[in-house]
């Protein structure tokens, strides 16, 4: 008997904290949805779809998802591209190359709250590093962070500066995997760099670059910290990204309603991505095997 | 290792200095005195880290930061420990499906959960405590998932010939799973510890006492007080900033190679 509730016992700490903190909430948050609360009234009336219809009909709601989605179609294929050409050069086994990787995967690991602090004052406008720079070159001096043109740019820069250096450890990874003998049968063949690069490498870091993609494009939907830290979503709405409209929805104006609508609509888009993230994860195992 | 032409080491080292620059210069800026910064000078003092600790209480930030980090890295993998070696040891009745569902938690966005566990946590009066900052983090299906796959190489044998001995499942995990498991227990571990504490959104809700601030609550803080665009005491900002990074990026150098393995490992498998 005991030895049957041995398992169960073994994952049970485990199960009640998912259960708690990770599939109740779904539930909950599909709940509030449809309610109207502001964490204050006694009772939550039951509201139908209204939440959802309120976001639907507010330019506020589509801003974020055109701002996002801006954000994802920007940043994700620069950066991949970049990844894969440094990682290219870096899979070498030289000291240098083993360095530099080093150097480049750090701020993947440093807080985005220091990164973006640090940036904020890169991007200054009186006292930063750009400018200084600008200056010296004789460019003008643009406020980075105060222009609804620029803001954006500063945010992709700052988010692909902290990301890129686990693209190319995947990477790295991906092309370590690519059998030698194709390179030296296309060195045989008199290849040049080049060309070997695309039709060797390229086709064959595909399924890298597919889990890259889309596992960046969920991340990109998710960027919240560094928009908090360096604009609060402005100037004008200009990097209100989706995560901190919900926080600004929730928790500065605390319509729990709106707010756990948004949380859902996100949810549905993200699991969408996921589940698109797990079948080619699938198709690349059956690819290798 | 294959010998590196010269420049090219060269060209990688000076790359590799470009891109940390802004925060290389950070940390330099932090050791100067406002008044020299802003006059262009050069003026070298400890005073931004004192006032930084002292004044502005990051000593206090850096010891919840420390708590908060060590109590979820500790439970965390106790916990993922305990179910990963069931789903890697055992056959049981639904045990497929726990597993599935805990592999799931890797697809669900953590935003979801956010005003639900603000609500639970508020009604069991937990917010505003080190158990509310806790709590939520210590679930991690990552890790759960990884030592499973990693526990499922070890050898059963070494396994059935400690039952023989007539020893416990715990003794077995204990004794014989983990200590095999010491590499793979140590990344997910780090794994952990870093991820918690770069965590900036739940404890931006969770905690209002200023008291419990985390590092990462802190500096956010600290910056957005300074009243606006040439009024901000950067090298105060960044003796905070370098207060931050400091502890990770030590704790990152030493174990380099094992958490990058161990990330490669989770991703493109």
């Amino acid at each position: 008997m005991l030895r049957k509730l041995t398992p169960y016992l073994f994952v049970a700490p485990l199960m009640i904290f998912i259960a708690v903190f990770t599939y109740i909430p779904i539930l909950t948050s599909l709940n509030l949805s449809v309610r109207q609360w502001n964490f204050l009234t006694p009772d939550m009336p039951f509201v139908g779809l209204r939440n959802y219809e309120e976001l639907f009909a507010s330019a506020e709601f589509w801003n974020s998802l055109w701002v996002t989605t801006v954000f994802a179609v920007l940043s994700v294929p620069l950066r991949l591209g970049a990844a894969l050409a440094i990682a290219n050069w870096l899979v070498r086994e030289t000291l240098a190359s083993r360095l530099l990787r080093g150097a480049l995967f750090l701020p993947s690991v440093t807080s985005t709250v220091s990164i973006a602090v640090v940036f904020s004052w890169v991007f200054s406008t009186d006292y930063g590093m750009m400018n200084a720079v600008l200056g010296w070159l004789g460019l003008g001096r643009p406020q980075w962070l105060q222009d609804p043109h620029l803001a954006l740019w500063v945010l992709i820069v700052v988010n692909t500066w902290k990301q890129i250096g686990y693209d190319i450890v995947i990477y790295i990874a991906g092309l370590q995997a690519i059998p030698q003998e194709l390179y030296d049968a296309a060195a045989v063949d008199g290849g040049r760099r080049l060309h070997v690069f695309r039709r060797v490498t390229m086709p064959l870091v595909m399924p890298t670059t597919y889990f890259l993609l889309v596992i960046s494009v969920i991340e990109a939907f998710q960027v919240f910290t560094i928009v908090n830290v360096m604009t609060k979503g402005g100037p004008a709405g200009a990097t209100d990204m989706l995560v901190n409209l919900l926080y600004e929805i929730g928790f500065v104006l605390f319509d729990i309603g709106r707010g756990s609508a948004l949380a859902v609509i996100l949810f549905i888009l993200l699991v969408a991505l996921a589940i698109l993230k797990s079948r080619i994860i699938g198709r690349k195992v059956h690819y290798e095997a | 290792m294959k010998p590196e032409n010269p420049i090219v080491a060269m060209l990688s080292l000076a790359a590799g200095l470009l891109f940390m620059w802004p925060v290389l210069y950070s940390v330099w800026m932090s050791l100067q005195t406002a008044d020299a910064f802003y006059a262009g000078k050069l003026a070298f003092t400890l005073d931004n880290y004192e006032r930084a600790i002292t004044q502005f209480n990051f000593a206090r930030y850096l010891l919840n930061s420390l708590i908060v980090s060590g109590l979820v890295t500790v439970l965390g993998i106790t916990v993922a420990t305990l179910a990963a070696f069931a789903f890697a040891r055992f056959t049981f009745r639904g045990g497929d499906l726990l597993f599935g569902a805990t592999v799931a938690t890797l697809m669900i966005p953590s935003h979801i959960s956010l005003i639900p566990n603000y609500l639970t946590l508020a009604k069991v009066g937990l917010l505003d405590t080190y158990a509310g900052l806790i709590l939520p983090a210590i679930s991690n299906g990552f890790a759960a998932f990884f030592l499973r796959q990693y526990i499922r190489g070890i050898p059963k044998a070494l396994d059935e010939a400690a039952y023989m001995d007539g020893a416990s499942p715990l003794t077995v995990l204990w004794r014989i799973i983990v200590p095999l498991s010491k590499p793979a227990i140590a990344s997910m571990a780090l794994y952990i510890f870093i991820t918690e504490w770069n965590n900036y959104i739940w404890p931006l809700v969770a905690v209002g006492r200023q008291d419990l601030y985390t590092l990462q609550i802190g500096l956010a803080r600290l910056y957005k007080i300074n009243p606006g665009e040439g009024l901000v005491d950067w090298p105060l900002v960044m003796a905070a900033s370098t207060i931050t990074i400091l502890p990770v990026l030590a704790g990152f150098l030493l174990v380099e190679r094992h958490l990058v393995r161990g990330i490669t490992m989770g991703a493109v498998k």
